[in-house]
């Protein structure tokens, strides 16, 4: 084979790099020499041979930091050279690997890599802040009404089979009150919804149940407790309860959490890259906290629609603010376990809230 | 190709790569136990496995590839994922020479795409009675796919893995997956875990018996009996250590109950201090019962790669060591867990980095013939949705 590689003019473009030769056939590793110059790439093994190829025939693997570079050929053999700086050259000059080359300047710096942990940070913390609960509001308005009953119907299954709620001890007349209550408000509130209220006794079995308590399931079903009638002191307290559960129905807040809780754990699952193992296990802490974070801001938006209406019909908030200090003393208070994991943190900051509405309003 | 005689001395005798000494041990000399009969006098060679791979590197390039992830809303993972891949294969050397992973992102992605949207339709079809049949037609198509899953994954796997040239391969059958990855998971779920040690041993077999590097063979020696050993020793941990711990803590409990005027018969869970203690008492018993399975577990994984790898052996002329010590392993996962969880996953590159080194640091090649002489062989076909179902939904793999 001729040798090619005396002076000649077109030296200043050429480059060269020692490595290793593998044929592709046998792990044998052979002493090499890249050549490479214009369209044209070379390996020299020693003098007695030489195989080339065209630059578009070169498969090239993006530089890692301390790793070999590697070129690998149409039949299979190799090169691989620790001489980066060669084969930098020869790419940027035919324009290869442009994107992972990018990253590998921006992984080669601390300060690239400060800005990466802030950046990655700032992005989670946006998308978990604002993202999601956009996301699953939008996909929550969007999920239709038929869909909104099977909730309902599955909750009610749950609470009943696991004793939570019984059957209410009410009077028929008292009850019939009641109803009406919740006719007027849903009557205001609106919607394709199919509201109605269930009265129930909130400790079938002794103190293990719901206690004093009201919820609404997502097609508009009011759940209400013979403890929570039994706490309050006049009626407006009820309705401002029934309307507060109105809002979190027509703002979808029920099925706007689902798609919340699944769009955490998927999160989760890109973060730590995996479904099952106790990273993820780990992660639940924080997801429980955002979750709070979230349900606090439905409760805000529940109240805040509650206020409307009691403002229109009893131009005050004080009925609602009074039953809430009163679950809240109720709970809090000796006779019961403290609700650790309750959804319904912050009565303070709620009634400081009412009242900042109503103040509003004047 | 079985060769009880072949040396299995721990003490690793380290020349500098390359150069051969001669071995120390009784060998056979029978040429028909060797691929290449004209070598009539066998000389052992052990080449240490080195890694050279550094936190500090690894950390930049782990926290600039999750921050692209992150803003290119994960668009570009299989990127990330496969470039960490290959830092660590690339600092993987043995005999002068490093691993190369190469994989392609853009069939990740693609198979990424698919599990997870059959992951999303899953978890979504949960939620509705409606659509209930849905989710349990994903994950009754996903139990009787799984073992295929896991053979395409580790087809996938070896055929992206390349050491001087030559690709590894796996050509496990689909009827071999479905009797260790299928048959004996049912099996051992069925006898209640008594059988989970030999599904193991029948996981671990296949895996081996199957990997090719050129056209070398892989091939395990190894057991059942050992695997019982390991899982015994594993579930000695976890019930030694989960009564040294409930015993004390349980009388401190009813010392405390009596001490405080407590009765047992009334359950006087109203009052509030009792409630509250007991709540916590639970809770952390909880959380120290999930430690120790996580502690156990790690034993085992440990204890089984290293019983592989000193079973392993290639195209009957290279054998696999280990000298990592399995206990030691728990204890730098654990450590890692623990650092990782204060950092907010800040560490985890440190981590990564820090098992590896002393995992690959107490492994090395032994070989009665030069490294030179492998052939190639015929790469089989590969798909990444093996990969991508096995990576997403972390189906262990053992190694």
């Amino acid at each position: 084979m001729p040798d090619l590689t005396g002076p000649d003019p077109a030296a200043t473009d050429s480059l060269t790099a020692q490595g290793v030769f593998f044929d592709g056939r046998s792990s044998r590793d052979h002493p090499a020499t890249l050549l490479l110059d214009g369209d044209q790439v070379r390996v020299r093994l020693g003098a007695q041979a030489e195989h080339h190829w065209r630059a578009d025939q070169v498969t090239l693997e993006a530089a890692l930091p301390g790793v070999r570079r590697s070129l690998s050929f149409p039949d299979g053999s190799r090169f691989e050279t620790p001489d980066d700086a060669a084969i930098r050259a020869w790419e940027q000059r035919h324009g290869r690997n442009r994107l992972l080359g990018g990253v590998r300047r921006l992984e080669s710096s601390w300060g690239t890599a400060l800005g990466a942990v802030a950046v990655t940070g700032a992005v989670l913390w946006a998308f978990v802040t604002f993202g999601v609960p956009a996301l699953a509001r939008q996909a929550a308005a969007v999920t239709p009404v038929g869909v909104l009953a099977t909730f309902d119907r599955e909750t009610l299954q749950v609470l009943e089979g696991q004793n939570l709620i019984g059957p209410s001890e009410l009077s028929a007349a008292r009850q019939a009150q009641l109803q009406a209550a919740l006719r007027d408000v849903s009557g205001w509130a609106g919607g394709p919804y199919g509201y109605r209220l269930l009265l129930r006794d909130g400790e079938p079995a002794g103190s293990s149940g719901l206690g004093a308590n009201a919820f609404a399931l997502p097609n508009g079903t009011v759940v209400m407790t013979d403890q929570l009638v039994a706490l309050a002191r006049s009626d407006r307290e009820l309705v401002g309860v029934l309307a507060h559960e109105a809002g979190h129905v027509t703002q979808r807040h029920g099925l706007a959490s689902v798609y919340q809780a699944l769009g955490l754990s998927l999160i989760v699952t890109a973060l730590t890259g995996d479904i099952v193992s106790a990273t993820t296990f780990a992660a639940a802490v924080p997801v429980a906290l955002v979750q709070g974070g979230y349900s606090r801001a439905a409760e805000t938006q529940s109240d805040e629609v509650a206020a409307r209406f009691m403002l229109e019909r009893y131009r005050t908030t004080r009925p609602l603010q009074a039953i809430l200090a009163r679950l809240e003393a109720q709970d809090g208070g000796p006779g019961g376990v403290p609700d650790l994991l309750g959804t319904h943190p912050g009565t303070d900051a709620r009634i400081e809230h009412l009242k900042q509405l109503e103040d509003a309003a004047r | 190709m079985t060769d009880p005689a072949l040396p299995r001395a721990p003490e690793p005798t380290v020349p500098a790569p390359g150069t051969a000494v001669p071995g120390r041990h009784d060998l056979p000399s029978g040429p028909e136990r060797l691929p290449a009969p004209e070598r009539a006098a066998p000389q052992v060679t052990t080449y240490p496995v080195s890694f050279t791979g550094s936190a500090g590197e690894y950390f930049r390039l782990w926290i600039v590839n999750a921050a692209l992830s992150v803003v290119t809303l994960g668009i570009y993972l299989p990127w990330a994922r496969v470039r960490n891949r290959q830092y660590f294969y690339g600092h993987t050397w043995v005999d002068g020479h490093n691993f190369e992973y190469r994989a392609n992102p853009l069939k990740l992605l693609r198979s990424y795409v698919v599990v997870g949207a059959l992951f999303g339709a899953y978890t979504l079809s949960q939620q509705s009675e409606r659509w209930w049949w849905l989710s349990a037609l994903i994950a009754l198509a996903f139990a009787l796919l799984y073992p295929w899953l896991v053979a395409q994954s580790m087809r996938f796997q070896a055929v992206n893995t390349t050491h001087r040239g030559l690709r590894f391969h796996f050509d496990g059958s689909v009827k071999g997956a479905y009797v260790a990855y299928g048959a004996a998971n049912v099996a051992a779920s069925l006898s209640g875990g008594l059988a989970l040690p030999w599904a193991w041993f029948m996981q671990r077999r296949y895996q081996v018996n199957n990997l090719s590097y050129g056209s070398a063979r892989g091939n395990f020696r190894g057991d059942v009996a050992p695997m019982y050993l390991i899982a015994l020793t594993g579930v000695g941990l976890l019930v030694g250590a989960g009564l040294l711990l409930a015993v004390p803590a349980v009388v401190a409990l009813v010392a405390w109950m009596a001490g405080s005027g407590f009765d047992l018969d009334s359950m006087d869970w109203e009052s509030l201090g009792s409630g509250l203690f007991f709540f916590i008492f639970l809770a952390v018993g909880y959380v120290i019962l999930i430690a120790l399975n996580g502690v156990a577990w790690q034993y085992v994984r440990a204890a089984t790669m290293r019983y592989v790898l000193n079973n392993t052996e290639l195209g009957g002329v290279v054998r696999a060591g280990a000298t990592f010590n399995p206990w030691r392993v728990v204890w730098i996962t654990v450590s890692n867990g623990a650092a990782q969880l204060l950092t907010l996953g800040l560490a985890t590159p440190w981590a990564d980095i820090r098992r590896n080194r002393y995992l690959l640091e107490g492994v090395s090649v032994r070989a009665i013939a030069s490294l030179d002489d492998f052939a190639g062989g015929a790469g089989g076909p590969e798909s990444a949705l093996g990969e991508a179902a096995t990576e997403l939904l972390d189906i262990g793999l053992g190694f």
